[in-house]
């Protein structure tokens, strides 16, 4: 195994300087994590950017960017996103600050709670959904219901003055 | 004062006329200086500091990525200022730092205009390009947070600092630039395909870190700037800010 080694180094050095003479065409700058098929990560998983799961993780997950769940992945704890596209496996509550999307081939068990969530048909999900928008309104029209009393005692009042 | 350290190879007489109008253009813009030529095995550390207590402020590295690597792998601690003068083939970090090869490198040199560079830090020595694990049975530890395998497989791993690593897949290049204030390790698990199982290189896994620990229980291989060596456990970090380097308008950074 070991001497194919210096072959395959010799290749990926003159594919890096071969490719970077004409990096300008098609370079994408931006890097990404990205855990391979056959890939196994144990533990906290913290990334600034965004995250590509095509392999198995045991552990928390947590981005403040886009999440990818690929099909055939599997994460196995709570996960944290700011957006997230789950078409493989995820065993644990889901917690994600923008869009969830979930594809034919999403198996999700966990509660969730997301400002706005795509369920596409074919995906399974066991577990509790909570949307924010949702908390705003309750919020927002018990804030209502108060002003509302308030203003129904003031001119009670005032009019009992009068 | 400048000083100018010379790889062996520019004795070869190809590179004659191209030293001789390199150093008019330096003494036309006034920043020529000591020239000192480089052994296999001439200890730069102790050259620069040598240099340094003489009075130079500006160190300039003349040749390739090898002679790059090799003075700065050691030199990387001596506060001065750095420079570079590609010459010849291998040339792939002059392009990253904005250097053209050959004589306008001169031009580079003359404008000074400077940044400092991060730098990876292995055990008790620095690598500027890149650090090369060949497949092995490894574990990674990541950030002290999380640990990463392969399930059963051979890895190998490639962490980039100022040598990138292009990965294409459908179309799409992904180029690794140096001054993003983290180091990227690429791990690439040995898969067996196809009728006769030929072993082949995954595609890679991609890992922004800070600090990691390579560990195995056999010994493996680690390669840095043309040094090797066999370790069973390394600390990799990033060393933020080390070098202060005179790089050019068109740098990928």
């Amino acid at each position: 195994m070991f001497k194919q080694n210096p072959d395959e180094l010799a290749n990926l050095s003159q594919e890096t300087n071969r490719s970077h003479s004409n990096a300008h065409q098609h370079e994408d700058d931006q890097v990404e994590t990205v855990v391979g098929p056959s890939v196994v990560v144990e533990g906290d998983f913290v990334s600034e950017g965004n995250i590509l799961i095509k392999g198995t993780v045991s552990g928390n997950v947590k981005t403040g960017r886009l999440l990818t769940v690929e099909e055939g992945a599997k994460i196995l704890a709570n996960v944290k996103a700011g957006e997230a596209v789950v078409s493989g496996e995820v065993q644990g509550n889901v917690k994600i600050d923008g869009k969830l999307e979930l594809t034919a081939s999403a198996r999700l068990m966990g509660d969730i709670t997301c400002d706005v969530l795509v369920i596409e048909a074919g995906a399974l999900l066991q577990g509790k959904v909570f949307m924010n928008g949702l908390e705003e309104m309750s919020k927002n029209e018990k804030k209502v219901v108060r002003r509302t009393k308030k203003t129904m005692e003031e001119d009670i009042d005032s009019s009992l003055d009068e | 004062m400048y000083v100018y350290l010379y790889d062996n190879f520019l004795k070869s007489k190809r590179y004659d006329s191209l030293i001789k109008a390199m150093e008019t253009r330096l003494t036309d813009y006034g920043v020529a200086g000591k020239i000192i030529r480089l052994q296999r095995y001439t200890n730069c550390e102790m050259l620069i500091e040598d240099e340094i207590r003489k009075g130079a402020k500006n160190i300039v590295i003349v040749g390739n990525d090898i002679t790059f690597g090799h003075v700065l792998s050691r030199a990387a601690s001596c506060r001065v200022t750095y420079g570079f003068l590609p010459v010849g083939t291998e040339n792939s970090i002059a392009d990253v730092l904005g250097i053209p090869v050959g004589i306008n490198a001169c031009d580079v040199l003359a404008k000074r205009r400077k940044l400092f560079l991060d730098v990876g830090w292995l055990n008790n020595r620095y690598f500027i390009s890149q650090l090369h694990i060949p497949p092995s049975d490894i574990e990674i530890e990541y950030d002290e947070s999380f640990k990463v395998a392969s399930k059963g497989r051979k890895m190998e791993l490639v962490v980039c600092n100022l040598k990138p690593f292009v990965w294409s897949k459908g179309g799409k290049k992904y180029v690794v630039h140096p001054q993003d204030g983290k180091l990227e390790a690429f791990l690439r698990p040995i898969v067996k395909k196809g009728v006769f199982q030929k072993e082949q290189f995954e595609e890679p896994s991609i890992f922004p870190f800070e600090e990691i620990v390579v560990f195995s229980k056999k010994p493996f291989i680690v390669e840095t700037d043309g040094n090797v060596s066999k370790e069973i456990k390394v600390k990799i970090k990033l060393a933020k800010s080390r070098i202060e380097m005179v790089v050019g308008k068109e740098r990928k950074f």
